[in-house]
């Protein structure tokens, strides 16, 4: 059951939102698809409560691809990384630093198969106010020579990210914890990228939230989240 | 030395050929996505749960399932009963089940196999280095290697691995009788 859930579909990806002719835009996606003689990319987005995690998931799925960010409380976050060896003050700082699990397949196998790629560094998450890169396996690694964070958390830490750069065979898949560098509760536009069929594919998924902090302050210490790559919205 | 030399043969030939690999989809909807061009496989030695050191090379001339996993990741979990019954189907045909743990201790999978029976060998890479050298990107990851040595199919998250299908395409890399 996907619970509570909402869904549009899309031609084209989202840059279709983006034409000045609505009433043009039936006949236009038409043309080209005829045209285009491919992969159309009819464009499915939803959010809802994940089964297995009872928490709320952002999804999009296209034709080839599907990509799920599914809310992680701050402290599961810490619960699994003090299980694994992190002192209390870096568990706090992953914990106060929106974690969602990222689900990303390539489902082509049963249509076009085609291979799927994407790079981390080439997504963008905005607030209302700034944008900023995603924070990456290598920036954490960085952080945590810095801190002297024991070897097995590390090693813990490293696989339980997900990937900065994949290459996905049609029906590969990976799941693991994406960190968007922003307080607990904050709001956020996610702005995905991807290659698939030969062209580079981009959607924005749309107010995503991070799960509020409820730990107490006496069991939990305020970590400031470093900024990666800082940038205009 | 040598290590990063391998390893970038394999990422050269394995992970980074671009492309798209050629495979088969089982009736039951599963890829195992072949390599375009399989490499040597790079050697290892590792201890099973019991201290006992396993080397790849001794199981030169089977069909050699390499499954890197952790207890904590989702998919590895969902796939390991599927392992266990493939393993008992294929047992009796020169091909071997290795799961590789990353990063965790014997005390941790001992805890995993009270909830799950695993009975092919499971082999600790404490320091993560065997994963680096098979340059695995995300758990889990499996690798087939051919009775030869060679990396011949590469697969990144979970399949059913005793779907008939996909254990047929292993048979079909062993020596014809």
């Amino acid at each position: 059951m996907l619970g509570r859930m909402r869904w549009q579909s899309m031609t084209y990806s989202s840059w279709t939102r983006t034409l000045p002719w609505k009433s043009w835009q039936p006949g236009l996606m038409g043309l080209l698809s005829v045209l285009g003689g491919g992969v159309v990319a009819q464009t499915e987005v939803g959010t809802g409560i994940d089964a297995d995690a009872g928490l709320p998931y952002w999804e999009i799925r296209e034709p080839g691809m599907s990509l799920r960010l599914v809310q992680r409380l701050p402290d599961q976050t810490r619960a699994f990384f003090l299980a694994r060896g992190f002192a209390r003050t870096d568990v706090d700082l992953i914990a106060q630093s929106c974690v969602f699990q990222t689900i990303f397949k390539n489902t082509s196998q049963t249509a076009q198969p085609s291979v799927l790629e994407y790079n981390l560094r080439d997504w963008r998450v905005r607030t209302a106010d700034a944008a900023h890169g995603m924070k990456t396996r290598e920036d954490w690694a960085e952080e945590w020579a810095a801190r002297g964070s024991p070897q097995r958390a590390r090693i813990a830490f490293e696989w339980a990210l997900f990937p900065t750069r994949q290459a996905y065979n049609p029906g590969d898949y990976n799941w693991g914890m994406s960190v968007f560098n922003l307080p607990p509760d904050s709001r956020f536009d996610l702005e995905i990228v991807w290659q698939q069929y030969g062209s580079r594919h981009t959607h924005v998924l749309r107010d995503i939230h991070c799960a509020p902090d409820i730990s107490t302050p006496e069991t939990s210490t305020p970590a400031t989240p470093t900024p990666a790559t800082p940038e205009a919205p | 030395m040598r290590r990063n030399k391998v390893a970038s043969i394999v990422c050269a030939l394995v992970l980074c050929a671009g492309g798209l690999a050629a495979q088969a989809v089982t009736p039951a909807g599963q890829t195992l996505p072949e390599v375009p061009h399989p490499v040597a496989a790079p050697d290892f030695e590792l201890k099973d749960l019991d201290g006992v050191p396993h080397k790849l090379t001794d199981y030169r001339g089977k069909v050699v399932v390499l499954n890197f996993w952790a207890t904590w990741c989702p998919p590895c979990r969902y796939e390991m009963p599927s392992m266990q019954r493939g393993w008992e189907k294929a047992q009796a045909d020169d091909i071997v089940f290795l799961g590789v743990n990353v990063g965790e201790d014997a005390d941790t999978v001992f805890m995993f196999l009270a909830d799950y029976s695993v009975e092919f060998p499971l082999l600790l890479d404490m320091d993560a280095k065997v994963i680096k050298q098979y340059q695995v990107v995300g758990l889990p990851t499996t690798y087939i290697i051919d009775p030869q040595g060679r990396l011949t199919h590469r697969v990144v998250g979970s399949r059913e691995w005793d779907d008939a299908a996909l254990l047929n395409v292993l048979r079909g890399l062993l020596p014809k009788p």
